[in-house]
């Protein structure tokens, strides 16, 4: 059953759980193919299928300078106001990270 | 409100957030797909697996060409991300969605009608 319906348990049995924790805060999850997500956790269900709200999308490419060889990394960000997510391109999903 | 006509469909549906894009029927969405493509478009139907019909589409492909298709078909696989307009009361559509369901399920009361999950017999 779809998460907000059920009668919310306050014990944390499976890792499922600890998503649920999570509900209407913000998280940051990372997808398949170099792509990170940031948003607030609307719903989610068992295939970690998700409703995000206000969320950043981050892309990051690796480019190769011709020259040097060396990896420039580049990513690109857009904002959503509200996406339903796949579940199976979810890799992880954890609280926002803390980095500058 | 439309309502599959499959009940492993219906039981699959109830219990995943699919339902909630089943709710967008009528509604012009942008579906993100796997290779990087987009189809903006009325929500024609989606089904439990998450296959979406899409009508009137403009369909941008990787490279960013885009071209005007009348009916569009994408496989639930190769559904990333679905637009929800912003519009779109989430819980409400959720909600409306499952009474369909109940409304066909629970059609013709307690002792009428083929029963879908039939009483126990003991």
């Amino acid at each position: 059953s779809l998460t907000f319906q059920q009668q919310t348990t306050n014990t944390v049995e499976e890792p499922l759980d600890l998503i649920r924790l999570s509900l209407d805060e913000r998280i940051y999850v990372k997808m398949r193919n170099d792509r990170e997500l940031r948003g607030r956790l609307h719903a989610y269900d068992q295939h970690l299928n998700m409703i995000l709200g206000d969320v950043e999308e981050t892309v990051t490419t690796i480019e190769i300078d011709e020259e040097t060889y060396e990896e420039i990394y580049k990513s690109t960000k857009r904002n959503i106001p509200m996406l339903f997510v796949r579940g199976d391109g979810v890799v992880l999903v954890a609280p926002p990270l803390r980095v500058g | 409100m439309e309502v599959s006509h499959s009940v492993k469909e219906r039981t699959i549906a109830e219990n995943s957030l699919v339902i909630l894009l089943q709710g967008l029927r009528g509604r012009v969405t942008t579906v993100e797909l796997r290779d990087e493509s987009a189809a903006a478009g009325r929500v024609t139907s989606v089904d439990a697996f998450m296959n979406v019909r899409l009508a009137e589409v403009t369909f941008t492909d990787r490279r960013g060409a885009a071209c005007r298709l009348d009916e569009l078909f994408v496989t639930g696989r190769n559904v990333r991300y679905v637009h929800i307009p912003d519009d779109v009361d989430i819980r409400a559509t959720i909600e409306e969605q499952l009474r369909a369901i109940h409304r066909v399920r629970y059609f013709g009361g307690r002792d009428k009608g083929r029963r879908e999950f039939p009483r126990a017999k003991h």
